[in-house]
């Protein structure tokens, strides 16, 4: 299955970084199996698979975390060997890691100093920090990214996208001390990015690419292709594929990735029938500072995808509808009737759900069991008056985890310990397990998931929806709006600037990045 | 759908956490943190009684049982809060408000003086539970300043002596002279309590309230709980467990003094909430395990004393001994980041 | 114990961040009216007492007097700061001051006639109480126990010591007189104790603010994860921190055992409150991370003043502890009152 196709060696001198016959295990768990790869000098390259596929263990063994079982890794051409995280950054492997890595109470400044290998000028001389040689050189290496934040800022007043340039930023001071080129890994930077900021990104890999060589980690092949010049595809602990991204297809890379064939088409679009009564309208709705004047309503088997970027305020107006936050005026009718007081646990209570896009701190208590997740809002059979059902919740689970296809086949393990898709599966059930639900509101539910969890997700949303819950979807990408809403909104800037009804006309990715920015 | 999903936690994107323990390792850890502090608390007893054969047979239990009685009320509104995730530094001071009151009122209202006092100091652990809800400030420094006003309070009812139950005392004193295999009533009282607890935890939905509190507020707040009123009722249980507490510290004197009997209950609650596995994090606590964590606490000045060791180095032993106490029955499954 | 930002950082931030950007330089202002707050506050105090009682307290001698009581707490308040900003606590406080303090007592001229090793005992003393914190850093770090229980234990351990030490003989009391009064004498119109202090707070903000130790210890307490990720060799700097402290409170139990002018266990007695009430009352966060020693400097000589003020009016001692529990309070509820939302979570 696999095939290679060899990118045309233009330069004679040494690869940036080159991987050969690395393995790795975890006890009876390989990880990684003879995985061999090049990287050449000023070359973008993405690193795909799914989940459990060996990307992180791969990108753990470069940056120094764990040390492979066997095969060799080469920077320009010379042998090394890491022991500690330390020793990737000394010999030039500069990573930015999926999670923010900044200390937010600290400034701008004293983060980049933290772990540098060496300070030209001695910024901090036995262990006393000189500030303004600190500043001084942080600006330095800021304006290499060509960013002009000040180096005092402290972290905690920055953007997120701000604080995603610093710390490419210092995953590229790493050059400063190699001889070696530079390789900088920025995993998954784009999962939490809105459409303008991924732009920024793009402009700054393609400076990066001139300075030094990128591992592109990313779930989203649209983006690897228009970014990454070759891509290399991991299963199972296997390289099955390189290619080059001007000769590939998402849907071949998709196919190389799970290995079978692609996504699930869209589905049917007919509901049949005159539009039922809708269970919630929303009239007016303003929050200030956040969204404006907004009205729309959710019907029963309809889908309401709302899209927008940064500062469109869909995010708000989603927590705002689960009674998360306030609104300050307009009005909310659930199935007719306007509320009074709204809640989180007014809305819970009137049947609604929601699946928030901070899955960890937001959508489950991990120390809790998958089963006491599942059953932790709507105990349904498994509560008897004061008095819950421990075998009662476990069929509950059991019932789930098999429509789900939840790995493993464990409800009685603590939820932190599954991974991600499976996690998002229980948060799914959750809600889905209520006797009535009416309104499911869902918050980037695939983010981060790998494909193949994502499908199964998306298929509940589905099911969800036929069986008579209406839904407001917040999705990751317009393709995912298109393809999962009955209808779209559009929002800007807290107003809603366009509505669509697919079952009428279909507007493409296009259309609606239009009326977004 | 993809073809394996392993467990591999190592992959979520949004979760990042370590590589899972085998099986086998978590069930034995999970045995361990069950039965840690009965197992410590065996041990403890088989050292003492080798190292002082007459420990046992003069009564060593008896006595342990007794010291431990409020040690155990008051650990165990601790573990209550705990729980949650916050933290009761005042429920020491309102056993001592409790004693005093019912000191003072044991005389003229007779069987009905416990129940005022329970009432009371209940009544103050709402009020801290409240106040920690609805201001959001930290439990540590709220129940700070209520241990304050507390400490005054006592001294201002007891005019800073020491005062005693003048008559009725019947009403309580058969706590501690009734007997059941030589552990006074009080003490089992305080077991039953315990177990009672131990049962509301694990199956009623307060219970896994409490617990999903302390192991995620967040989380637990958006799956639809009422974690304010969750909170509210650790912190009320705290201040009914110091009321008990109270009540045995004058069942057991007689009298109740800011300086000496029934002052000194804070350090000693705590420690014995912790030796019986309660997380200072929150999320864990088995109110079973405090039973031992109790008697461990107050076994050691008993034991030292029986031992040998000489007055003076009895605080030393005490430090020591809840160190070692506490590293050994910490549970570690749940211990992450250790402040 | 914990507080926890309504939008954590790990993770996938939500655009939360983002929309709060422009609040952000409000808060920082409210942050500063804060502090501009328990400055005005101290100073209605102050006007207040010397309204109240015109010949007693707004004298210089009692000026003096209050700085001297300040003392102790500004001392132990540096240690205090710094364990807390790294997101621990220091319960021992009391226990080294006692072991401390005594072995000071021992070791200089004293009734006893042990032996005397002059300025020398000082060192040792204060070597005693680094051991104990010492101690204290390295069960916490090597066998993850939490610092509360470790802290707790050492409380006890340090009495334990001092009381080892005091034995079954009789107190031992300072033979040299001028050893007694030192802490209580006026150089430059201010007690020495107070000076100490200063020198101290000075050495202590300095740390904070320009080496590694003060920077890393900001940096365990906003997040150890991300700081060990980012290079902070965690452990070994939180031993530092305990050591530090450690070395604070022995200090402390030394100008209080020259104070009292005898060697008892319980110098340190109702220490540990003070302190701790006044590093909150500062506004140094409990879960590390934010604040300073400044602000603690500001939180003591709030409660010292007060105490004074409410002793000189005649209030009858016992309502101390209750003040000061009010005042704490009302300042934990002002401080927290505009950042309330229903999503927040303090525990």
């Amino acid at each position: 299955m696999t095939t290679t196709d060899q990118p045309s060696p233009v330069t004679a001198t040494a690869p940036a970084l080159e991987v050969e016959n690395v393995t790795k295990s975890f006890g009876p768990v390989q990880a990684l199996k003879g995985v061999s790869f090049r990287i050449a000098r000023n070359e973008v390259v993405g690193l795909i698979g799914e989940n459990g596929a060996g990307k992180s263990t791969l990108l753990k063994i470069l940056t120094g975390v764990h040390q492979p079982d066997s095969g060799v890794i080469r920077l320009s051409g010379e042998t090394v060997r890491f022991r500690r995280p330390q020793d990737a950054v000394a010999n030039g492997i500069g990573v930015v890691h999926q999670e923010q890595s900044l200390l937010t109470n600290l400034s701008v400044a004293e983060n980049i100093a933290m772990n540098a290998v060496s300070s030209k000028d001695q910024a901090i001389r036995f262990g006393v920090y000189r500030w303004r040689k600190l500043n001084e050189e942080a600006a330095e290496v800021l304006n290499r990214v060509g960013s002009s934040i000040d180096p005092r800022t402290i972290v905690s007043n920055l953007s997120f996208i701000n604080r995603q340039m610093v710390e490419v930023a210092r995953a590229l001071r790493v050059d400063e001390v190699t001889h070696t080129t530079p390789v900088v890994i920025l995993d998954e930077p784009t999962s939490v990015l809105e459409r303008n900021e991924t732009e920024v990104l793009e402009r700054e890999i393609r400076r990066l690419k001139d300075i030094g060589s990128v591992i592109f980690v990313s779930h989203r092949l649209d983006e690897v292709l228009r970014i990454c010049d070759r891509v290399e595809v991991l299963r199972h602990g296997e390289l099955v594929a390189h290619r080059n991204t001007d000769s590939v297809s998402e849907d071949e890379l998709f196919h190389l990735m799970i290995g079978q064939d692609s996504r699930a088409k869209r589905h049917s679009r007919d509901k049949g029938g005159h539009r039922p009564e809708p269970v919630l309208a929303v009239r007016d709705l303003t929050r200030k500072g956040a969204f404006r004047n907004v009205s729309f309503e959710v019907v029963p088997r309809h889908t309401v995808a709302i899209v927008g970027s940064i500062g469109s305020g869909r995010e708000e107006l989603c927590r705002a509808i689960f009674g998360t936050e306030p609104f300050h005026s307009g009005s909310l009718l659930v199935e007719g009737k306007q509320v009074r007081s709204w809640s989180m646990r007014e809305a819970i209570g009137r049947g609604f759900g929601y699946v928030p896009s901070e899955r960890r701190v937001e959508g489950m208590v991990g120390g809790l069991t998958a089963a006491e997740n599942l059953t932790l809002t709507h105990p349904g059979k498994s509560r008897a008056g004061l008095v819950l059902k421990r075998r009662a919740r476990n069929d509950i689970a059991k019932e789930w985890f098999e429509r789900l296809d939840v790995r493993p086949r464990n409800p009685g393990l603590r939820l932190e310990r599954f991974s991600g898709g499976n996690q998002q599966k229980v948060v799914m059930a959750k809600w889905l397990t209520a006797e009535n639900l009416k309104v499911l509101i869902l918050d980037h539910p695939l983010r981060g998931l790998d494909p193949g969890a994502m499908e199964t997700v998306a298929a509940q949303i589905r099911a969800a929806s036929d069986a008579g819950t209406g839904v407001v979807l917040l999705a990751d990408t317009l393709e995912e709006a298109i393809e999962m809403g009955d209808e779209i909104l559009v929002m800007r800037d807290g107003e809603v600037t366009a509505r669509y009804d697919l079952s009428v006309e279909a507007p493409t990715a296009v259309d609606l990045l239009a009326k977004m920015v | 759908m993809s073809t394996v999903e392993k467990p591999d936690v190592n992959s979520g994107a949004t979760t990042a956490k370590p590589v899972p323990e085998p099986r086998r390792r978590f069930q034995a850890g999970g045995l361990w943190y069950t039965a840690g502090p009965l197992a410590v608390f065996i041990v403890f007893l088989v050292i003492v009684a080798v190292l002082q054969p007459s420990f046992l047979a003069g009564g060593g239990l008896k006595i342990a049982s007794v010291q431990a009685t409020p040690i155990l009320l008051v650990a165990l509104g601790q573990a209550a809060v705990l729980l949650v995730g916050s933290i009761d530094l005042s429920n020491a001071a309102m056993a001592l408000v409790s004693a005093v009151i019912l000191a003072k009122t044991l005389g003229s209202l007779g069987a009905v003086a416990p129940l005022v006092c329970l009432v009371v100091v209940t009544l103050i652990g709402l009020i801290n539970g409240l106040l920690v809800v609805y201001t959001q400030v930290p439990s540590f420094a709220l129940t700070l300043g209520t241990l304050g006003i507390l400490q005054s309070a006592a001294l201002f009812l007891t005019k800073a002596t020491t005062v005693y139950a003048s008559s009725n005392t019947e009403v309580v004193t058969w706590l501690f002279q009734t007997f059941l295999v030589f552990i006074p009533a009080a003490f089992w009282v305080a077991v039953i309590l315990a177990v009672v607890f131990w049962l509301v935890l694990r199956t009623t939905p307060i219970g896994q309230g409490m617990t999903a509190v302390g192991l995620n507020e967040t989380g637990a707040l958006f799956s639809g709980l009422n974690t304010r009123l969750i909170k509210v009722i650790a912190f009320a249980l705290s201040g009914f467990f110091a009321g008990m507490a109270g009540i045995t510290i004058i069942a057991q004197a007689g009298a109740a003094s800011s300086f000496g009997l029934g002052s000194d209950l804070l350090l000693p609650g705590i420690a014995a909430a912790m030796v019986g596995g309660t997380a200072i994090t929150g999320g864990v606590a088995n109110p079973i395990n405090v039973v031992f964590g109790a008697l461990i606490v107050a076994l050691i000045p008993i034991a030292s004393a029986a031992i040998g060791i000489p007055a003076t180095a009895q605080s030393l032993v005490y430090g020591l001994v809840i160190i070692i106490a506490v590293a050994l029955t910490m549970s570690r499954s749940h211990a992450g980041v250790v402040k | 114990m914990t507080e926890t930002k309504p939008h954590p950082e790990a993770g996938a931030p939500t655009s939360a961040p983002r929309a709060r950007a422009g609040a952000r330089s409000g808060l920082r202002r409210r942050v500063e009216l804060k502090s501009v707050g328990e400055v005005g506050a101290l100073i209605v105090i102050i006007i207040v007492f010397a309204v109240l009682n015109p010949g007693t307290f707004a004298t210089l001698k009692n000026f003096q007097t209050i700085l001297d009581q300040a003392s102790l707490p500004l001392i132990v308040g540096v240690g205090a700061t710094m364990v807390i900003l790294m997101g621990s606590i220091d319960l021992s406080v009391e226990g080294v001051m006692g072991a401390a303090g005594m072995t000071f007592v021992l070791l200089s001229a004293n009734s006893r006639d042990t032996v005397d090793l002059g300025f020398f005992a000082v060192i040792v003393a204060i070597g005693v109480g680094m051991a104990l914190g010492l101690l204290s850093g390295l069960i916490h770090t090597r066998i993850k126990v939490p610092s509360f229980i470790v802290t707790l234990g050492v409380w006890y351990i340090g009495l334990g010591v001092a009381t080892l030490l005091f034995g079954e003989a009789a107190i031992p009391t300072l033979n040299s007189e001028s050893l007694k009064l030192w802490p209580s004498r006026l150089t430059l119109g201010l007690p020495r104790s107070f000076l100490l202090a200063l020198a101290l707070i000075i050495l202590g903000i300095l740390i904070t603010r320009f080496t590694r130790l003060g920077r890393y210890t900001y940096a365990i307490g906003n997040n150890e994860a991300i700081a060990r990720d980012n290079g902070v060799p965690v452990a070994r700097y939180k031993v530092y921190v305990f050591v530090l402290a450690g070395a604070a409170s022995a200090l402390a139990g030394v100008v209080g055992s020259m104070q009292l002018g005898t060697g008892s266990v319980t110098v340190g007695i109702g220490t540990l409150f003070l302190t701790i009430a006044a590093v909150v009352i500062g506004g140094t966060s409990l879960g590390g991370g934010k604040g300073g020693i400044t602000r603690t400097v500001l939180g003591v000589l709030l409660l010292t003043t007060l105490n004074n003020g409410l002793i000189l009016s005649g209030v009858s001692p016992n309502i101390q502890s209750a003040v000061s529990g009010a005042v704490l309070i009302a300042a934990i509820v002002a401080a927290a009152w505009p950042y309330r939302s229903r999503l927040r979570i303090v525990k």
